[in-house]
């Protein structure tokens, strides 16, 4: 659904300048921890898109991708560290992380709040299941020396390979993902977002849809979680707690809910803005906390919203922007 | 486990599930007046457990004075929180997904100015009672946890009548209940929701002096606990004052007794599985059993 009031060849020329111009950024930018960051943003891109598509496209708030975020990294360091190759431990992350969220399945027929209790309950599970059950996870030590992505020798090909596997899975993500919200499929999802029973009356099967959606956040979370293990190389259950879940909202609430370039975005701001802060050591998360507060007065598309304000504003449009206030949570 | 024991480990679990209606009630009521599911309740009870122990630095206060001074200003604390900020957010047009994310910002900031402004390191209550433990034939029982129970259901008792027999009470319950049709009534949005914030500030408030000289005050102490109350509060059905009440003392009830007769680590995974089970018998919360549709 493109609500942007600038042409979609525009937005394709944007969209696609900015992919380049980040698979550029190594080009330019030789310190390996900036790299290593910008790796990280990625990762949590494709864990945000995967929550983009459940709150902004179905209207389901879940608590719970922080579960399939760790169930991907410790079946990503188990099978490598058991000897598979990466590609395969990768695709084995997702689809494990899609079969559990299969567990969770009957649960998306509740409704607002009540499903972002059950789902934030999963994830205390499963972060418990983390900690304690010590002869798979290593328990509170957690697993460390994981296998590192390297195509080269050095140190520096590693960064790189990290960094380019990371952008490639985002952009793929992105791709199929942006397919699938223009498809039948992702229009269906919206029409239940915005109404459940006149999308069901309508003959869409409400709850079929949503746990199909839910099964597809959970297989894409579960690949970030696959790229999160050989990012780190270390995980440990604290990683995993329900503050991650939230950190994920986060990222797509200051992204902008109902845009899957805002997801991005947002991930971008959520793992670069703390870092960038550090310099202020004491008061990092106080001016953290303040900001998100100050952020969320911003309007109800977040930076993508603020984004294409500007944009409008610059480029004299033909066609009114069409206002689309989104219902996003309803209990 | 012999019948002394039991009734040892009862009294402890309806104790801690009394400070969990305490923050339930509030985070209900915020719920049923605004929509907003109030991440930063449990730093409000945080608040409270501060406000009593910086006070009883200052002066040698009795508890129950104590206790009204965490209540009164973490109330207070409350209140402006709601006009400062999530009114501000509301007036500027932000939609309610924004809005409860900005109670996680909420929830960060407070959490880290009482870190920097009071301390970092946590700090208990001095001893309040005389007695280590009070004996019932075999049963031994701490003074501390009766006075919990005795004093969370005076407060909650005490928000009943407040709710059923004040005008500003019955005002708030209106303005949950149907906010276009009450201030057509001439009821003001403005003030009954700052009260329901106000209201539910002095409940944790309780919660957090309680749970502070239980346990111990420290600047994260309020983040766990305000969750565990929001799954309570669910499990009771959302909306529901009643439903907050049971699902609070139930879930202390299922933590303490999960802890000893299953397993110590898997706690608060049973409390989560049973929410679970209940929500798919009922989406609505317990209260769903009484009232089908709401």
């Amino acid at each position: 659904m493109n609500r942007e009031a600038f042409s979609p060849r525009l937005i394709l020329l944007g969209r696609g300048l900015a992919f380049g111009l980040l698979a550029l950024v190594p080009l330019v930018v030789h310190q390996e921890y900036y790299l290593h960051i910008l790796s990280l943003a990625f990762v949590f891109g494709v864990a945000a898109l995967g929550m983009q598509l459940l709150l902004g496209y179905a209207g389901l708030l879940s608590i719970g991708q922080a579960a399939f975020l760790g169930i991907g990294a410790y079946t990503s360091a188990l099978l490598t560290k058991a000897g598979w190759p990466f590609v395969l431990a990768f695709v084995a992350s997702g689809v494990l992380s899609g079969i559990l969220s299969l567990v969770l399945v009957p649960i998306t027929r509740l409704r607002g709040i009540y499903l972002a209790v059950a789902t934030l309950g999963f994830t205390i599970i499963v972060h418990l299941i983390f900690t304690n059950e010590e002869w798979l996870t290593g328990g509170t030590l957690g697993i460390m020396n994981i296998t590192a992505l390297n195509v080269g020798t050095s140190k520096v090909a590693g960064e790189l390979t990290l960094y380019y596997t990371c952008l490639l899975v985002l952009l793929a993500v992105f791709l199929a993902f942006h397919r699938i919200v223009d498809s039948r499929f992702g229009r269906a999802l919206q029409a239940i977002m915005l109404d459940e029973d006149a999308a069901r009356a309508s003959g869409v099967n409400v709850t079929m849809l949503k746990s199909q959606c839910f099964v597809l956040a959970a297989l894409v979370t579960g690949f970030a979680g696959s790229l999160y293990a050989h990012h780190a190389q270390y995980l440990n259950p604290n990683d995993f707690t329900f503050w991650k879940s939230i950190e994920i909202l986060i990222m797509v609430s200051v992204g902008g809910i109902g845009s899957l370039a805002g997801a991005i975005v947002g991930a971008f701001v959520g793992v670069i803005l703390p870092e960038a802060l550090r310099a202020i050591d004491q008061w990092r998360m106080v001016i953290y906390g303040a900001l998100l507060v100050v952020f969320m007065g911003f309007g109800a598309r977040g930076l993508a919203g603020l984004f294409a304000a500007l944009v409008r504003r610059m480029l004299p449009s033909p066609v009114a922007a069409p206002n689309l206030e989104r219902a996003s949570v309803r209990s | 486990m012999g019948v002394a024991q039991l009734i040892e480990l009862a009294v402890g679990g309806l104790a801690i599930g009394c400070i969990y209606s305490l923050i339930a009630l509030g985070m209900t009521m915020i719920i049923r007046a605004t929509g907003i599911v109030h991440f930063a309740q449990g730093e409000v009870v945080m608040l409270g457990a501060v406000f009593g122990i910086v006070s009883l630095a200052a002066a040698k206060l009795p508890f129950l004075v104590v206790l009204l001074i965490g209540m009164a200003l973490a109330g207070i604390a409350a209140a402006a929180i709601e006009l400062g900020v999530y009114r501000t957010l509301r007036m500027r047009g932000a939609p309610l997904a924004n809005i409860i994310i900005a109670t996680v910002g909420m929830s960060i900031l407070l959490q880290n100015v009482v870190q920097l402004a009071w301390s970092s390191e946590p700090a208990s209550y001095p001893k309040l009672f005389a007695a280590e433990q009070y004996s019932f034939g075999p049963v031994r029982l701490s003074p501390q946890l009766l006075w919990i129970i005795g004093l969370g259901v005076v407060v909650m008792l005490g928000l009943q009548a407040f709710l059923r027999y004040t005008r500003t009470g019955i005002a708030m319950q209106a303005a949950a209940q149907d906010p276009e049709a009450a201030q057509l009534m001439g009821i003001n949005l403005t003030r009954s929701t700052a009260y329901t914030f106000g209201i539910g500030g002095v409940l944790a408030g309780a919660a957090g002096v309680l749970l502070g000289s239980l346990f111990f005050t420290s600047f994260s102490m309020g983040f766990l606990p305000g969750v565990k109350a929001f799954v309570a509060a669910t499990l009771g059905g959302l909306g529901s004052i009643g439903g907050a009440m049971v699902g609070g003392i139930v879930f202390g009830l299922l933590e303490t007794f999960a802890a000893v007769w299953v397993s110590t680590a898997y706690k608060d995974a049973i409390g989560m599985v049973l929410l679970i089970l209940i929500l798919l018998a009922f989406p609505q919360g317990l209260a769903g059993l009484f009232r089908r549709n709401r």
